[in-house]
């Protein structure tokens, strides 16, 4: 009977011991794609966050822990189902930050309006997040749709190459693909740019020669690649290889990603890309109400590439900035309210070392958007040449890529 | 404009991709009866070795093929006497289980170590193409046809005249008799698959330096080779060639002529195995007889 009653207060024990812990402790969810298809996003999408909890300091706010709890999504809409399920609705986790890929931040819509936690989401272009979760007030996306990619490309190559140019899509048949193909109709059409072919292509296609046979029977001036990851590799060496002769190749996604660049080798000359951040190009000043955690751009960037040993991506400044705006509006809402913490986050504006963080509402409908501003820029002897926007991109010229 | 030419080229190449890629997954199949789940990670990891000897070492691919083929066949020799053997003699649920299995594990060690980032080998030959008006023949996918024809017709050669080859294709025919033959079975069964997994090493190899590289890459080649050996006969290689360039031959013209056709064109080859599973389920050539 003494056994009984020692093995009922040692299970007493050890519940009040882990439900007084989950009263001390505020839980952020972390879900990324950290193997699959969107790894290269997600990866370094988890390194920017780890980094931001490092930097601010034993990671407690309000005076109760915060624990980051990372959950890998596979790049696959069903797993990424069951893990949001599991974070919001088995332990009740109020904050989420990720996905970043557009098909995946699509899957994610299903279980986070079971209890619609504070949503931060660093990637997603794809408008399906804005027509379906951009009003709610706990959603905040923190990069720029696909209407913002092909608004700034079309302004940027319309300034370099005037009206008139003929112009290929070639599109990934997904969310990211599907959602950016009407938008670059309709951006390109309206700074005068003539649509004259555009080619659907399967997720990790062996074979895009036939694609490239109707592109290039189409003569165009401009080829747009709305393809990520593997697929943006295959397109860009196939383009090389079959002497695809157009002037100019644009890929939306990936030509900013080093991975891509060191996969496709030489093949990477003249691709335009577009992204909202490029490493060592725009320095942000020091925040002095947020020293620590939000210092001058090129501080950040120093102490990242002490850290990491590698060059930063936007994937890790954007996601550091979401982790750092997060903790900062949870410090001002005095601890784990929800709903306070989305008031202070939706009027924090401060700034980062990503650029003012400022949320303000879409025209497509979405109440808390940040880091809208896009950067396009062109691979040229392996660097990144600055073309647009003209206020920072000085003197530039704008090449054709050789082959 | 027509697209005839260069579709008949391009249906060639990918014939010959899709060659290597079933190749050494026949062998394995018509000779141990092992389904064979750890092929596409065979793949995989040779490509890497590809990949990493040219990064590291400068090695140019093709120089380390045969180094590379040789380790394959070496870890698949060892693999099969250490875990498959063991099986095989089991359900054959119990030794797909176990290769699925330890195809995972591979696939997770690779990304542990490398992590997912896209890679690809560049040696010169991956860019260059021959152009003839308008046909263009990528020079990477045709020394992907070249090593197809050359291991094929090695490989036939040494089933034909090679002692062990011979021997193999007693196996295959009927075990016990191959064992009152004195034939050593078990160590031509994992003499087999590190031969098969020599193949598919070659094979990664090969495609390092025409697709890009990452952990999961084995995974869609292994769910299109086995398309492509149900369509050409279980356990035949003259089947699973016939098979591949059929299948080759039905994508390009889907991808060709069919509006959005290359969004379809993966979707071919299982739409040619269910209708080869309903109308012929031996395959093109047929199926290797049961023992």
């Amino acid at each position: 009977m003494y056994g009984r009653l020692a093995i009922l207060a040692a299970a007493g024990f050890v519940q009040g011991t882990l439900i007084a812990h989950a009263q001390d402790t505020i839980k952020i969810g972390v879900a990324l794609e950290l193997s699959g298809r969107f790894v290269s996003f997600g990866s370094y999408c988890k390194d920017g966050v780890e980094f931001a909890s490092e930097l601010y300091g034993n990671t407690t706010v309000a005076g109760k822990r915060v624990e980051f709890i990372y959950r890998d999504l596979q790049s696959d809409a069903q797993t990424t189902v069951t893990a949001f399920t599991e974070l919001l609705s088995t332990q009740g986790i109020n904050y989420v930050i990720g996905p970043t890929a557009s098909p995946i931040a699509a899957a994610a819509i299903g279980p986070w309006r079971q209890t619609k936690p504070i949503w931060l989401v660093p990637g997603a272009s794809t408008t399906t997040m804005e027509t379906e979760v951009g009003a709610e007030p706990t959603f905040f996306h923190t990069y720029p749709y696909a209407y913002h990619y092909h608004e700034t490309l079309s302004a940027a190559l319309r300034h370099y190459l005037g009206e008139g140019k003929r112009v290929a899509v070639v599109y990934v048949d997904d969310a990211y693909g599907r959602t950016h193909l009407p938008l670059v109709k309709e951006y390109f059409t309206k700074a005068g740019f003539e649509i004259v072919a555009e080619e659907v292509m399967r997720a990790n296609s062996p074979d895009l020669n036939p694609v490239l046979s109707k592109i290039r029977s189409a003569r165009p001036d401009i080829l747009i690649g709305l393809v990520q990851s593997t697929d943006a590799v295959t397109l860009a060496k196939q383009v090389h290889t079959r002497n695809m002769k157009i002037p100019y190749l644009v890929g939306a996604a990936s030509t900013q990603h080093r991975e891509w660049q060191d996969a496709v080798g030489e093949a990477q000359e003249g691709w335009i890309g577009l992204g909202t951040y490029l490493p060592h190009l725009v320095n942000w000043p020091a925040n002095p109400e947020y020293p620590k955690i939000f210092m001058s751009t090129s501080e950040w960037e120093r102490l990242f590439e002490a850290r990491f040993k590698r060059e930063p991506n936007y994937d890790d400044i954007m996601c550091y900035t979401n982790a750092g705006q997060l903790l900062i509006a949870l410090e001002k809402a005095g601890g784990d309210n929800k709903d306070k913490v989305a008031e202070e986050l939706a009027k924090l504006d401060t700034m980062s070392p990503f650029g003012p963080t400022k949320f303000t509402k879409t025209r497509g409908g979405t109440r808390n958007q940040a880091f809208s501003s896009m950067l396009v820029f062109q691979r040229h002897q392996n660097k990144n040449i600055l073309l647009y926007p003209l206020s920072v991109a000085k003197d530039a010229t704008l090449y054709q890529a050789p082959r | 404009m027509s697209f005839l030419p260069q579709a008949i080229v391009d249906a060639l190449l990918l014939g010959g991709i899709y060659t290597l890629m079933v190749i050494g997954l026949s062998v394995s199949l018509g000779i141990t009866r092992v389904i064979n789940f750890v092929h596409g990670e065979a793949i995989m990891l040779g490509a890497y070795a590809a990949y990493w000897g040219l990064t590291l070492l400068k090695i140019d691919p093709l120089l380390a093929l045969p180094i590379v083929a040789l380790l394959g066949a070496v870890i698949g020799f060892l693999v099969f006497k250490g875990l498959i053997a063991p099986v095989l003699d089991a359900p054959q649920e119990n030794q797909i289980l176990l290769t699925f299995g330890l195809g995972l594990v591979l696939q997770n060690i690779a990304l542990i170590l490398w992590t997912g980032n896209e890679r690809s080998s560049n040696p010169p030959y991956a860019f260059s193409s021959f152009d003839f008006d308008t046909v263009s023949i990528p020079g990477g996918r045709l020394i992907a046809v070249c090593a197809a024809i050359i291991m094929v017709v090695a490989l036939f050669i040494w089933l034909k005249y090679g002692e062990w080859g011979r021997a193999s294709r007693a196996l295959a025919e009927n075990r016990d008799a191959a064992i009152l033959m004195g034939i050593n079975v078990p160590f031509l069964y994992a003499f087999t698959f590190g031969l098969a997994s020599a193949l598919a090493a070659a094979t990664g190899v090969i495609c390092s330096f025409i697709f890009a590289i990452t952990p999961f890459m084995g995974f869609d080649m292994l769910v299109k080779g086995f398309a492509i050996i149900i369509l050409g006969g279980l356990g035949s290689i003259v089947g699973s060639v016939a098979g591949a360039f059929l299948l080759a031959f039905a994508e390009t013209t889907v991808a060709y002529y069919v509006p959005s056709g290359n969004g379809w064109a993966e979707a071919v080859a299982f739409v040619v195995m269910f209708i080869t599973l309903i109308i012929r389920p031996r395959g093109i050539v047929g199926q290797v007889t049961g023992q």
